[in-house]
């Protein structure tokens, strides 16, 4: 038989840098520590569309990660998207005119929603809502337009919009 | 062996047997290996179960230490009869129960020494100091203290049956099974078990069964024997009553006849025929 | 017909063995709370089943990520997204190729291994002689390793994602001139750390508790003779394996599907 306090030795350093391991994988590439919103306050957004915007996708301002989607459902009455946003507590002073739209980020399309400041001296707070929005670009509906845009522009001469 | 101050176990009230079979019956797949077996073990005395190979000694043993169950008939050990224990029951029997199996199966990783404490280990909350005086004891008892430090890959066929020994009755049990002691060891070591399971038997008042079927040996030892074979008893008695029967069966397994009750040839068709068909 | 009547013989043969096997997992577990009790003897398993089966996991860990961040390499830069080499890799390792080549690792070397023991302590006489001991069997020999077992896949997974990251960093970076900062900014943005590294340990804990099993129970059942220990051995890294690869197809199925 193996000397025992060799072997629990042995075992501690396994069990130790198996733990490490994945301790490491939890932090360093994974992204554990981020994935909290400190003190948040909670808004809403009307979008038409939200294209394939997720629950836990990101809230940026200027490109930087300030907030949370919390929930995603439909408004039974307008038909439009209602996305809660859960933003982090330290960004207080976000103008009540601020817009918000879907966009879409790097290589893999995981789309976000990117707000935008506008110039209002009020400021969001918990349950207000955003009212500017825009809809996630939909790759057919660019296509209809883009085809539309080409098939209209000859007969296009004498009708004024 | 040294003498050692254990008392003998207190004489118990009741029938003399320890361990009584009762119209048993044990079969394996189609092979009906026991038939309505009846036998007893006396107390605090050496039992030979002889037989010829397959004839059941073996199961025999598993039978009383509740490893198999009887298709039929009763397994008392004293007083309980075996196939009707739950499991705790049956465990706790069975720590009154040593078993030297046919080459030692001692635990391959522990060394002697951990080996024959292992039963205490199990059972007992002992101080490590009463339970080394206790294995150093035991191993004293089969002569191999020096030893115990030896892991069982070291140890000759004769060596790990009396580590094996040790270990049996390390937790004073009231009777010990031996399963072929003599099978294989040089005349040395069969001398030596055989003088260990004598003084066993006569220091400590182990009951002894010893299954064996090496004639010689077990006549030395043993105050009562049993032959076995087709599922049945062919004949009992004290080794000197087996050695003057008259019953050919008896007379065969004692002499060692090639020929005789249990046949030379194996069944086989007529010589002339078998012989005759490869020419075609 | 003759070939009718086997199949029936074998599936129906299959099913009772499956019924045994649970039975007996059923019993290893009944010990669990003894093991908590008598947690040496599963300190001196993990040492014969997790630190002895390290080196192979290590090493192995170390080529699988370096071959895959060449690989990956080739063809991500094809489309001008070399820089998600490192989020790519790091989703390979967590999801997939950790637990399962760590299994199947652990199931050829481990595995095995324990088989073997388990079927010579059987054809010792070993274990019958504990029995007689009155001492169980299952409890003393088979719940220690069992738990074993499952405490060490996780770890050892872990454990090869987490050299196999290093591994393809060490090519890519180090190698391919890969952007460092790029290598590791997108895999922390795009590690999921409940839907990747999560799941990659539910599955590592599942396939160490199959490959154990398994394992365990073809060496307690295993012929008593050096053919049938053999026999057994190789059921064991084959039903393993496939039981591995079968229930990774099922779990991932599971996993994407809540998405």
């Amino acid at each position: 038989m193996t000397n025992r306090k060799t072997a629990e030795v042995w075992v501690g350093v396994f069990v130790t840098i198996g733990l490490a391991a994945l301790v490491w994988l939890a932090f360093r590439v994974g992204n554990l520590t981020t994935t909290d919103v400190a003190n948040g306050y909670r808004v809403e957004a009307h979008f038409e569309n939200i294209g394939s915007l997720k629950v836990r996708g990101a809230v940026t301002l200027a490109g930087v990660r300030i907030g949370r989607v919390v929930q995603i459902h439909t408004d039974p009455d307008n038909f439009q998207a209602v996305v809660t946003l859960n933003i982090d507590g330290r960004y207080k002073n976000l103008p009540t005119d601020t817009s918000a739209s879907i966009l879409t980020a790097g290589l893999l399309g995981e789309q976000y929603v990117g707000l935008d400041p506008g110039g209002s001296e009020e400021y969001l707070k918990e349950g207000s809502r955003i009212k500017l929005t825009q809809p996630a670009m939909v790759l057919e509906k660019l296509v209809g337009r883009l085809l539309t845009a080409f098939i209209d522009k000859p007969a296009d001469n004498g009708k004024k919009k | 062996m040294e003498s050692e101050r254990v008392p003998a176990p207190a004489p118990s009230p009741g029938s003399d047997s320890l361990v009584e079979l009762r119209g048993v019956s044990f079969s394996y797949n189609t092979r009906t290996i026991l038939d309505n077996l009846t036998l007893s073990i006396p107390r605090g005395k050496v039992t030979a179960i002889m037989g010829g190979s397959g004839c059941g000694k073996t199961s025999l043993l598993n039978l009383i230490g509740g490893r198999l169950r009887p298709s039929q008939g009763e397994v008392l050990v004293d007083g309980q009869n075996v196939p009707s224990l739950n499991i705790r029951e049956l465990y706790q029997l069975r720590k009154r129960m040593g078993m030297l199996f046919q080459h030692g199966a001692l635990l391959t990783d522990l060394s002697v020494y951990e080996n024959v404490a292992f039963p205490i280990r199990e059972h007992a909350r002992l101080p490590e100091a009463v339970l080394r005086n206790l294995v150093l004891m035991k191993l004293q008892a089969v002569g191999l203290r020096g030893a115990r430090d030896l892991m069982p890959w070291e140890l000759s066929g004769g060596m790990a049956r009396r580590v094996a020994l040790a270990r049996a009755i390390v937790l004073e049990p009231m009777m010990i099974m031996y399963d072929e002691p003599f099978t294989g060891l040089d005349p040395i070591s069969m001398g030596v078990i055989a003088k260990l399971i004598r003084e066993l038997n006569q220091v400590l008042g182990i009951t002894s069964i010893v299954v064996s079927h090496d004639v010689a040996e077990a006549s030395m030892i043993s105050d009562y024997a049993y032959l076995l074979g087709d599922g049945r008893i062919l004949g009992q008695g004290t080794p000197t009553e087996l050695q003057q029967s008259t019953s050919p069966h008896v007379r065969q397994f004692m002499d060692g006849l090639p020929d005789g009750p249990v046949p030379y040839t194996y069944p086989a068709r007529n010589y002339l025929d078998d012989l005759l068909e490869s020419r075609t | 017909m003759k070939i009718f009547q086997t199949l029936g013989a074998g599936t129906l043969a299959a099913i009772e063995r499956l019924g045994r096997m649970t039975l007996f997992l059923l019993e290893v577990l009944s010990h669990a709370g003894m093991m908590v009790k008598r947690f040496v003897l599963v300190v001196q398993q993990l040492y014969s089943v997790g630190v002895f089966t390290l080196p192979i996991v290590l090493v192995s860990g170390l080529f699988v990520g370096m071959v895959l961040g060449l690989q990956l390499y080739n063809t991500l830069v094809k489309f001008g997204a070399a820089e998600s080499l490192g989020l790519v890799l790091a989703l390979s390792l967590l999801r997939e190729l950790g637990p399962v080549v760590t299994a199947l690792l652990f199931a050829g070397r481990a595995g095995s291994a324990l088989t073997a023991e388990i079927g010579l302590m059987k054809a010792t006489e070993q274990l019958a002689g504990m029995e007689m001991m009155a001492v169980n069997p299952v409890m003393r020999v088979i719940a220690p390793r069992f738990l074993a077992g499952v405490i060490a896949m996780p770890l050892l997974a872990a454990l090869f994602s987490a050299i196999g990251i290093y591994g393809g960093q060490m090519v890519g970076v180090g190698l391919l001139g890969v952007d460092s900062g790029a290598f590791w900014s997108q895999m922390q943005n795009g590690v999921d750390f409940h839907e990747d590294i999560m799941n990659g340990v539910i599955k590592s804990i599942v396939f160490g508790v199959v490959v154990t099993w398994i394992a365990v129970f073809e060496g307690y059942d295993a012929v008593p003779n050096s053919e049938g220990v053999s026999r057994a051995t190789n059921h064991t890294v084959v039903y393993s394996s496939l039981a591995v690869l079968g229930l990774d197809f099922v779990m991932t199925s599971l996993m994407l599907g809540e998405i």
